[in-house]
């Protein structure tokens, strides 16, 4: 009897032509997630398999349960597809599950794949719930409210798993393509991040960085969230980009009522043209309606005025609340309430434009003639590698 | 890195680590490694050590070695002495300045959640505790004052001398006895100190602000009081505060404290000197607001020569610290320990100093190895990065 663990993907398995290429992209980066440990992956039709040591196997855990495209996965038994082996795969696996202790009142589910198997799977379910109630007294078949189900799957092998260990779902990483997110270390914009690389975009990040305005603490803070999100979004790239000399054009020439939107457009005209180099095809960012001043529809228009590239604001409808409970889900809250607060405030206006009028922003915004800036921050963004 | 390359000017938060204590605490840990509670050879030989090492810290401070109790730092013998010194005490009322230590004002609010009351004391716009108003607080409840010595923010010297003989006074006047307590932290070892002058029922001490070790220090405890000690356990330090005693800290602690107390006068007269120098060279600087405003304009408030308060506001005091690292200089914003917490104004506010130009402050601390270039070399950088940020910020 082998053990392995059994993944399984659900949206994928929906797409139809594309699906073969959708199941490479994620072990694609299964496989980029496990560098350096050694373990077996095998692809069949709407599972994949990996095998491995057992010393392996807590690696492995965690790597799955951070991998997009996967709904969730199992440690299974695999035995050949034979009755009596089958029944006695059973019977140990029930063994360790009630070692666990969940309960005595237990379900079968079987799944046959493979329709040239001589039992039905209802047959199956029956033989093998005969066969544990006969070895464990204690057990009661409960099929509305059992406290643990055992599954049994005939395919090209019989494979027999308890509980499933949940995954994050969603679409595999870089099968939407490449984005850049814009990351503060705040709240918001890790989730963002986290959101659309569920959607299947592989992500980069980049940081803005105002010293002395802004600590060495805070850009640490930065590289660490980034370093969550990375257990995700698997190769992901920080820029840190240099933006002091950008936010001390912005304060010599703008009225103070317009810095924040215009540092806001320069943030995202400096992170399009890293896209552009970096084979980004879309921006990322933090923003939920109303949140602040710079976050209306009519700020919103204004900042991204200066690119073409789709801006994707996953946080849009979301209240702080549930981005609260998100960051909590994917372990980034802790690290963005750190505080290690930047000097932004020193820039902030006492009341920032919030119904910004689009054309005299635009016009400030060419007012600050920032292009050679921008550029020259982009060029000099340092990039550290995840 | 060395004390003088980034130029080392955190003295109040840490002093400079002296390479001759750090060899005799590392000798000391090898050479002396028993426990002083053991019956064999080793055991006698470190309580021996201990011994001669209370005697001597006991010569520094001119008391008794029975008043000496070894701790873990000035922290925990702060609070120590709040909580040593009431506990079954019926007189239920402390007073305290406002500008004391957190180890004295957060264990101050914890007597209060268990039904103390606690009066806490103004000071001037200098960062002064008037000794009148202190005076005014003093009832039949009173237990106890405390009162530092040496603020660590705005080096402020306290009228704790003033206020001891207020409490002798009350005392003939009523019969009653109030205790007082300072945490002489950052005066121990840079500025005369000496408890029993100074009249005071205990006083706290620390190694690592003078060059000893990090993890030791003391508190100077009046022989003749009934106190009820907090802690218990294998009963070292008379029971005072048990737990096997830190040796070779201790060793490395009468060193520095030694050592200071032979160059102390040297010291304080030269960091006076120094202190006035980079005064009259910032004087003039512009946008430069000297903490508190007017430091050095009345004789009878004095300050310790080894603090110096500086606000460029609207500069935040972090900018000012970076900047400053840039150049080559280490300074801290108000005080380390505080620095990273909300309630990091706490001082300031006593002396109604404005939230804008609190938010500025930096502090300057030098030790016994800044010299007269340094400070000119510090004034310089000043100079030359504060103006421009100026204009940024302003």
């Amino acid at each position: 009897m082998e053990t392995c663990y059994l993944i399984k993907y659900g949206e994928l398995a929906l797409k139809g032509g594309n699906r073969a290429g959708f199941e490479k992209q994620l072990c694609r980066d299964i496989k980029r997630k496990l560098q350096g440990i050694e373990f077996e992956l095998t692809r069949r039709i709407g599972r994949l398999y990996i095998r491995c040591e057992l010393k392996n196997e807590p690696v492995i855990v965690r790597a799955l349960s951070h991998t997009f495209g996967i709904v969730a996965f199992s440690r299974a038994f695999q035995v050949e597809k034979d009755m009596p082996l089958i029944e006695e795969a059973a019977a140990g696996l029930a063994e360790s599950l009630l070692e666990q202790g969940p309960g005595n009142r237990f379900k079968i589910e079987a799944r046959r794949s493979d329709k040239s198997f001589f039992l039905t799977s209802y047959e199956i379910a029956c033989r093998l719930g005969d066969v544990l109630r006969a070895r464990f007294p204690e057990l009661m078949v409960d099929l509305h409210h059992p406290d643990w189900t055992l599954n049994v799957e005939i395919r090209e092998a019989a494979y027999l798993y308890g509980p499933e260990t949940k995954a994050p779902g969603g679409l595999p990483s870089g099968s939407s393509g490449k984005g850049l997110l814009l990351l503060s270390g705040g709240i918001d914009s890790p989730v963002a991040g986290y959101l659309m690389g569920k959607r299947g975009l592989k992500l980069d990040a980049a940081y803005f960085h105002t010293p002395p305005f802004t600590s060495e603490k805070a850009k640490e803070k930065v590289e660490h969230m980034t370093n969550i999100l990375s257990e995700y979004l698997t190769g992901t790239a920080l820029h840190v980009v240099p933006f002091t000399e950008t936010q001390v054009r912005i304060k010599e020439r703008a009225r103070s009522e317009e810095v924040t939107l215009l540092m806001r457009a320069c943030m995202v005209n400096i992170a399009a043209i890293i896209a552009e180099k970096t084979g980004s095809i879309c921006l990322v960012t933090g923003e939920s309606l109303g949140q602040v001043a710079s976050q209306t529809p009519e700020s919103i228009r204004f900042t991204g005025h200066g690119t073409d590239f789709p801006i994707f604001r996953p946080l849009i409808g979301l209240d702080k609340e549930q981005i609260v409970s998100l960051a909590r889900k994917i372990g980034t809250f802790e690290t963005s309430i750190l505080p290690y607060e930047d000097c932004c405030t020193l820039f902030s206006p006492a009341h920032p434009l919030v119904r910004p009028d689009y054309e005299s922003m635009v016009r400030s915004f060419q007012e600050l003639e920032a292009d050679a800036l921008l550029q020259k921050a982009a060029a000099e963004a340092q990039i550290i590698s995840f | 890195m060395n004390a003088r390359n980034p130029l080392y000017l955190d003295w109040a938060a840490t002093a400079y680590p002296d390479p001759e204590i750090t060899e005799k605490v590392r000798e000391v840990s090898e050479a002396c490694f028993g426990n002083p509670s053991s019956i064999h050879r080793a055991g006698r030989e470190a309580e021996k050590l201990l011994a001669e090492s209370r005697k001597r810290l006991a010569a520094v401070l001119r008391c008794r070695e029975e008043e000496v109790v070894f701790t873990s730092g000035g922290t925990e013998a702060n609070n120590m002495a709040l909580f040593s010194l009431l506990r079954g005490r019926k007189a239920k009322k402390i007073i305290i300045s406002g500008i004391e230590h957190a180890s004295i004002y957060q264990p101050a609010g914890t007597l209060k959640e268990l039904g103390f009351d606690v009066a806490a004391i103004k000071t001037d716009r200098f960062g002064f505790i008037d000794p009148a108003a202190v005076e005014a607080e003093l009832d039949e409840r009173t237990a106890l004052v405390a009162l530092m010595l040496v603020n660590n923010e705005t080096g402020a010297i306290q009228p704790v001398a003033e206020v001891a003989r207020l409490l002798v006074e009350y005392r003939k006047n009523t019969g009653r006895k109030i205790l007082l307590h300072t945490d002489a932290v950052q005066a121990f070892g840079k500025i005369p100190f000496k408890p029993v002058e100074l009249g005071v029922d205990s006083a706290s001490i620390s190694a690592h602000k003078i060059g000893g070790p990090r993890g030791v220090g003391a508190l100077y405890l009046r022989r003749g009081g009934s106190y009820l000690f907090l802690y218990s356990g294998g009963g070292q330090e008379g029971g005072q505060r048990p737990g096997t005693e830190n040796l070779p800290g201790v060793c490395g602690f009468i060193l520095a404290a030694e050592k200071k107390a032979v160059s102390l006068k040297a010291n304080l007269e030269s960091s006076a000197g120094l202190m006035s120098s980079l005064l009259a060279e910032l004087q003039t600087m512009e946008g430069l607001t000297i903490i508190p405003p007017g430091r050095g304009d009345d004789k009878e408030k004095h300050f310790s020569p080894y603090i110096l308060n500086l606000a460029f506001p609207p500069i935040p005091g972090e900018v000012t610290v970076r900047v400053l690292e840039e150049e080559g200089f280490l300074i801290s914003t108000g005080s380390a320990c505080s620095s990273k917490k909300k309630n990091r104004f706490r001082v300031v506010e006593n002396m109604n100093i404005p939230k804008e130009i609190a938010i500025s402050i930096v502090r300057i601390s030098i030790g016994p190895e800044t010299q007269k270039d340094d400070l000119r070399r510090f004034s310089a950088a000043l100079k030359k990065r504060i103006p421009a940020l100026l204009r940024i910020t302003g």
